[in-house]
């Protein structure tokens, strides 16, 4: 098969997959309390649908907003609702939370009943996605339904199975063990969309997903395997369109609108397993890896499980010097708090040890090598948006189109000088943010 | 679980090991075979000359950041390397403050007072190179007994020696092409081995420190026009300055274009200007004085060359961009 991949910009970067890529999915055993945060997505908050002393069951709805930008939030044990306060987010600050206190029972989630999506109509399908809380898995957390409910029909599906972060492998592992489902939930929002063609993008070096994957696509109408090139951001939105579907994106007009709609193959199953048995997002399989973690490996945890008590499971002792990142090492946010909770859109929990932490770099002025300039994926000069951003020239920062950024993190990765770019990006954002609202009050 | 001594820094939490002082550290490692072959052929002279320099540039560096207050910079061994790329500028048996004012004033002036590394618009080394030419008759005027200030290891009998290019502009009997480009003393220090530099510079690609874009378009450029003008392209190429300010100058990360385009045609116009000076102008350091005038048009060929964003709608004419639409049903 034709490998394929995005033109400009990139770089490879050690993939570190071998702690988990083989090891397949198990079931992290329930912990005796979790903390749900009634916001785990991009959008409106929900409100909290139960009260302090309600007893609830798995799967229990607890949390709604009639935002249509939102997605409800389900109980991921059964037990009775201690408490409904703020707690740790991961994101720093605190959010409005459900602590549900476990009653012992099994807390495995059971199908009322089992529904051929087949025979539901689209309406049906976006509503099952709805109720279900389905959120982007691969770290965007936007809701499903709002993705796929579009007025005219979109040419490509794209799933997004290039896994291109080092060190994940929960994607891999779902292709791998339940193609099936993928294949499934494929058809089910290539309905909702109106489309006919599907593109899923697997990185070459997971030729057993590529395989398990094209097997059940054979008989599937429309639906491609595409293997793609090993080459980071390569499951970035705008790069995975290029490569699958020869798709561009353009600034300020929506995928759609270019003719693709992109999701996390991981999302898919889970629109599957929403549609087909009514389960909701109530708990997700996420990577526990690093080095030095005894039992690393692709875990089934529950919404709200804390991050501490899913290291301890995973036979973590101390983390003295350690730095625990949530997400992938390329963007992935460092963690300071392990109170907080796992939620929708996290997909690993990274464990670097000592020798790869680097605590305070001491960093230089650039000195123009123009290697940022050459891996820019998006185009941009990450050189002069450093510079600007560092010595808040925000009407620079605009010329030099800041807002293109995704945040990929290669210029920092890749930066002689250790100049830590992407992170001046991101601080001068809201400014520049603030800046065009003012712009676009006037 | 002890969670409060977490280490918490910004992503991406992976760094490759590049680092400027190893990128400099390599530059001078592919110094190492030119300078060899200088000292094989000068002797003391080219040792000394070179710890001249760069001493000197150690010292200035020093000296430069102390009296500004900033950290020294000497881990970067970017003052290292432009010590030793200014002796490499001077015939051997050059006085040997020459090689230390024109390395003061690379590192002191060029550099620190532009602003330190980064900074700086033009080739710190070319800049002190070709300063010594512009001061010199100052220095004259100065005192002639300051030329007899000079360092003596005895005879070296390749020295007096006219060098190839002003035996070629004089129409001299020529070396051999090939012991033109293996070695051959004559000029400069660089000037002894062009093979000896091509060597140094397939170790920076290597690499990964410099990209061809510059180095073929200069050469390409010099080829070609010596060419039209009816002269053998390769006494050209392998004369003078041109493989070290190919290789090693003109490809200076801070001081050329960033853009492969606009590296494309700061090569070819170096490579006009290199031409012009030779065939037209006077023959002496006319690299150097090439580069640096295309250093000063760097600012305009990044503007020149400014690439757009990867999702500008300028790319992608096709797609309706939302509210253009309707700006112009409007107009």
């Amino acid at each position: 098969m034709e490998v394929k991949t995005f033109k400009s910009g990139g770089a490879h970067i050690p993939h570190y997959k071998s702690y988990t890529e083989n090891k397949p999915i198990t079931r992290m055993a329930a912990p005796d309390e979790v903390i749900i945060p009634l916001s785990q997505h991009l959008g409106a908050p929900c409100e909290p649908l139960v009260k302090v002393g309600d007893k609830v069951e798995v799967g229990q709805k607890i949390g709604d907003s009639n935002e249509f930008i939102s997605a409800p939030v389900h109980a991921s044990i059964s037990g009775t609702v201690t408490a409904i306060e703020p707690r740790p987010a991961y994101t720093g600050g605190e959010i409005m939370s459900v602590i549900i206190k476990s009653d012992g029972g099994p807390q495995e989630f059971v199908a009322k009943e089992k529904r051929d999506p087949e025979k539901m109509s689209v309406e049906e399908l976006r509503q099952a996605i709805r109720e279900a809380g389905i959120v982007g898995m691969g770290g965007a957390a936007f809701p499903t339904h709002a993705n796929i409910s579009v007025k005219k029909p979109v040419e490509y599906l794209v799933l997004n199975g290039a896994e291109c972060e080092p060190f994940l492998t929960c994607d891999h592992r779902q292709m791998v063990e339940r193609p099936y489902e993928l294949v499934e939930g494929a058809k089910i929002l290539m309905r909702c969309i109106d489309s006919h063609k599907c593109r899923i993008g697997i990185e070459e070096n997971k030729p057993d997903a590529i395989q398990a994957v094209s097997e059940k696509a054979r008989d599937a109408a429309g639906i491609e395997v595409v293997p793609l090139a090993v080459k980071y951001p390569q499951g970035n939105k705008d790069q995975l369109i290029e490569a699958a579907a020869g798709k561009f994106s353009v600034r300020g007009v929506r995928s759609s609108d270019v003719g693709c709609i992109i999701r996390n193959v991981g999302t898919t199953i889970a629109c599957y397993d929403a549609v087909a048995s009514g389960k909701p997002s109530m708990e997700r399989v996420v990577t526990i890896t690093g080095p030095t973690v005894p039992k690393s490996g692709n875990y089934i945890i529950k919404i709200g499980t804390r991050i501490g008590h899913v290291l301890k499971e995973c036979g973590v002792e101390s983390l003295d010097g350690y730095k625990v990142v949530l997400g992938g090492p390329m963007t992935g946010m460092a963690l300071t708090d392990l109170e907080a909770g796992v939620v929708k859109g996290v997909t690993g929990i990274l464990v670097l040890p000592p020798d790869m932490v680097q605590e305070e770099v001491a960093y230089s002025d650039c000195v123009r090598c123009g290697k940022c300039v050459d891996h820019c994926p998006m185009l941009l000069y990450p050189n002069e948006l450093s510079r600007y951003a560092e010595a808040e020239m925000y009407d620079a920062l605009m010329e030099w189109n800041i807002m293109d950024c995704m945040e990929c993190g290669i210029c920092s990765y890749i930066c002689p000088a250790q100049r830590p770019i992407v992170h001046f990006i991101r601080m001068a954002k809201p400014t520049i943010r603030k800046m065009q609202r003012a712009a676009a009050g006037k | 679980m002890d969670n409060q001594k977490l280490v918490f820094t910004p992503a991406p939490h992976l760094k490759d090991e590049s680092t400027v002082g190893q990128a400099m550290r390599d530059v001078i490692i592919a110094l190492i075979p030119v300078s060899l072959v200088a000292v094989y052929f000068f002797k003391f002279y080219a040792v000394f000359m070179i710890a001249v320099c760069m001493a000197t540039a150690v010292i200035t560096e020093w000296a430069f950041r102390k009296a500004k207050g900033k950290k020294t910079n000497l881990g970067d061994y970017s003052a290292l390397l432009t010590g030793l790329l200014v002796a490499l500028c001077f015939p051997a048996t050059a006085r040997w403050w020459m090689g230390a004012l024109a390395t003061f004033i690379a590192v002191g002036i060029a550099k620190e007072m532009m602003g330190g590394i980064g900074w700086n618009r033009f080739n710190p080394a070319l800049f002190g190179r070709v300063a010594i030419i512009v001061i010199a008759p100052i220095i004259m005027l100065i005192g002639t007994n300051l030329l007899s200030l000079s360092a003596n290891f005895g005879a070296v009998d390749v020295v007096t020696r006219a060098t190839p290019l002003a035996m070629l502009k004089q129409g001299m009997q020529m070396p051999s092409i090939a012991k033109l480009f293996v070695a051959y003393p004559g000029g400069a220090m660089s000037e002894v081995s062009p093979l000896a530099l091509l060597l140094g510079a397939a170790y920076l690609f290597y690499r990964g420190h410099i990209k061809w874009h510059i180095p073929v378009s200069i050469l390409a450029t010099v080829a070609v026009l010596t060419l039209v003008a009816g002269q053998n392209p390769l006494y050209h190429l392998f004369t003078g300055g041109i493989f070290l300010g190919a290789f090693f100058m003109a490809t200076d990360w801070v001081t050329c274009p960033i853009t492969d385009k606009g590296k494309l045609i700061f090569g070819v116009a170096i490579g006009v200007l290199i031409v012009l000076f030779r065939v037209v102008l006077a023959p002496t350091e006319g690299v150097a004085f090439s580069i640096l005038i295309m250093n000063a048009f760097v600012p305009l060929i990044e503007k020149a060359t400014r690439r757009v964003s990867y999702i500008d709608p300028a790319l992608r004419r096709e797609v309706a961009i939302p509210g253009q639409e309707r700006a112009t049903a409007k107009g």
